[in-house]
């Protein structure tokens, strides 16, 4: 666990970083191009998790795949690793989302936003996973049951990075990378990168960590075992 | 030469994270008892339903006759085999009748024959029509335990009969009488398998396999075969759907489980008062159909009951399936957007009828889905299957977009 510490505290800090450079110095924004222009600074928490949050679903689906096909157990525990950190993640995102949305559309909510509606459904299916996986023994028939929804799921993590290139209901388009309305200026980019950059140390410096832990957890489970069968 | 009935090739296979079995070979043919014997733990049991298909493996192969009905990547076919099953649990729901649970096992033979000849060998003829839920454990087992053997007597093929500790919970008369009727099956050239901790049992065995240190010991049974003379006539199979559905009306399941939802639903948008006029088409459409989407997302209440005495676990090994409520999930969600419709508006749009009942289907059948997803796990009432319920909710918003464009 010591080797993955300096990771998480330069994530920490980045995150930490980001936030006071979001508050304090990133630049205000137009009253006339945002209904709550104070509001607005949640995007530079908001969109690097939705950053950190892909990157998570990543791992969660190849550590699914890597288990289902492969019986490995270091994908197992990149599943349980990429799990949490969705998780984790998905709910930094929706719940600044909610907040930022409420403030901006009047609305923390669109049941009819494409976008919205299916980053929702990829972190309750992490809320699911992580749930359903700490209620049951570990054993194959679990692992293979909670792998393929990791699986699965993924199908939603590409749906939900395209939606708002083809419908704009509620959710803006994108502002960074391809687009017609990409554009952002240079300080509110560069905390962005900050954000951006920050949160991807962090996310995996806890997806690291979290692997670690599961070993760990699999180490004590065995030797648990010994001691049931009396031996030392 | 006939194939044999039951070949398990190379079988590895895991419980939890343990190997319980590697690279085990068995082989039963017509005529053959084999009794499976070792310590708890050995692993009889997970063997059993491997033969069964009803557990996943990670090596090798499970033939019954020719087909092969599960193979390590997956890969599971119905068995071109009648297949009597007697699992630890009875595998009998509480509501169904002796009888009927008798003629359901037979009827995957495509034959039956009557019952009562077999019940009062058990003492149970008395009890035939008598719901299941009416009778002590070891009146259950018996039943359990005619369930397994039933098929094969009155099948013309020969059958595979498994059963995982078939003497558990009988008296000694009916342990005599079971004793005999094995003997009888095997005269009759049906394959059997047999878990069992009872010494009368494995001494009727033609040979015993001990799984804890691999040794095959070929015996003569002990006791001689039972004469059982019966007639039998054709038997249409009654099929998870049907007897889902049957067991759906007789215990009001389908009202408990899912049209209670849609009531409360229905209720509550009563108590909002005459607020239909002053919402558009978009809203009313939504209004209407919200109690048959509320009904289609409790989804599939034989998930749950067919967890009691792993019911579930017995139709998978003798049918291929599990019972579910089929076709019933149209009826209800056009009846309650019927009612809906009746209570909210002047007018009733056959439309939406129809895109109710569709609407209430779709949902129950897709979180039945899901709900028997997670029916391999070891404690599947655990797990949130709720959580994955919204994934409905963007359908159904563009569902009532289309609806009213």
């Amino acid at each position: 666990m010591k080797s993955v510490q300096p990771v998480l505290f330069l994530g920490f800090f980045g995150l930490g970083t980001t936030l006071i450079l979001a508050l304090m110095w990133a630049p205000s924004v137009s009253i006339d191009a945002f209904e709550s222009p104070a509001a607005q600074r949640i995007f530079y928490w908001h969109v690097p998790a939705a950053w950190a949050a892909f990157i998570a679903f990543g791992a969660l689906f190849i550590g699914s795949a890597g288990w289902l096909f492969k019986r490995s157990e270091r994908m197992w525990r990149l599943h349980v690793a990429g799990s949490e950190a969705g998780l984790a993640t998905g709910l930094m995102t929706v719940w600044s989302g909610c907040v930022w949305g409420a403030a901006e559309w009047g609305t923390p909510w669109d049941w009819t936003d494409v976008r919205l509606n299916t980053f929702g459904l990829l972190t309750l299916l992490a809320v699911y996973v992580v749930l359903g996986r700490n209620s049951q023994p570990d054993g194959v028939e679990s692992r293979d049951t909670f792998a393929a929804f990791g699986l699965y799921g993924f199908v939603l993590v590409p749906l939900t990075y395209i939606a708002t290139r083809i419908w704009t209901i509620r959710h803006p388009g994108p502002v960074v990378g391809p687009g017609e309305d990409s554009s952002i200026n240079g300080d509110m980019g560069l905390v962005l990168l900050v954000g951006a950059v920050s949160f991807t140390i962090f996310i995996v410096g806890h997806i690291i960590a979290s692997m670690q832990l599961t070993v760990m957890e699999q180490r004590l489970e065995q030797l648990q075992h010994q001691l049931d069968a009396g031996g030392n | 030469m006939a194939p044999a009935l039951l070949s398990l090739t190379g079988i590895g296979v895991r419980r939890g994270m343990n190997h319980v079995h590697t690279d085990l070979d068995l082989v039963v043919n017509g005529g053959d008892m084999i009794v499976l014997s070792g310590a708890n733990g050995a692993g009889k049991s997970t063997l059993l339903e491997v033969a069964a298909g009803l557990l996943p493996i990670e090596q090798g192969t499970v033939k019954h006759a020719d087909t092969v009905v599960l193979d390590a990547e997956g890969r599971r076919k119905r068995s071109p085999l009648t297949v009597g099953l007697t699992l630890q649990k009875n595998g009998v729901l509480g509501s169904e009748t002796v009888e009927e649970h008798l003629k359901v096992a037979m009827s995957m033979s495509g034959f039956q024959t009557e019952t009562a000849p077999f019940l009062k060998a058990f003492n149970l003829d008395h009890r035939a029509h008598d719901l299941v839920m009416h009778l002590s454990q070891g009146q259950v087992r018996k039943v359990a335990v005619l369930a397994g053997i039933l098929p094969a007597f009155v099948s013309p093929q020969p059958s595979l009969v498994l059963m995982d500790e078939p003497a558990s919970g009988l008296d000694d008369a009916s342990v005599e009488v079971l004793l005999g009727w094995l003997a009888a099956l095997t005269q009759r050239g049906h394959g059997l398998v047999v878990c069992t901790h009872d010494e009368r049992v494995r001494d009727q065995a033609t040979r015993v396999v001990d799984l804890h240190g691999s040794a095959t010991t070929e015996q003569t049974p002990a006791r001689s075969a039972s004469d059982v003379n019966f007639t039998t006539s054709t038997s249409r199979t009654v099929s998870a759907q049907r007897f889902g559905i049957r067991m759906h009306r007789r215990t009001m399941a389908w009202l408990n489980h899912n049209g209670m939802a849609a009531l409360l639903t229905l209720g509550i948008l009563l108590v909002l008062g005459d607020v239909m006029t002053q919402l558009d088409a978009f809203q009313q459409a939504g209004f209407i159909l919200a109690p048959s989407l509320a009904a289609g997302l409790c989804g599939e209440a034989m998930v749950t009951m067919c967890r009691e005495e792993r019911v579930g676990a017995w139709w998978r090994g003798v049918a291929g399936s599990t019972p579910h409520a089929g076709g019933l999930p149209l009826l209800i969600g056009g009846a309650i957007t019927l009612l809906t419709e009746a209570s909210l508006m002047a007018t009733i749009t056959p439309v939406h009828v129809v895109v109710g009942a569709v609407l209430c289907a779709v949902a129950w059948h897709g979180v039945g889905f899901a709900q028997r997803s997670t029916e391999r796990l070891a404690r599947p009432q655990a797990v949130f299957i709720g959580l994955l319920t919204p994934v409905l909710i963007l359908p159904y918003a563009l569902v009532l977009d289309w609806l009213t464009r």
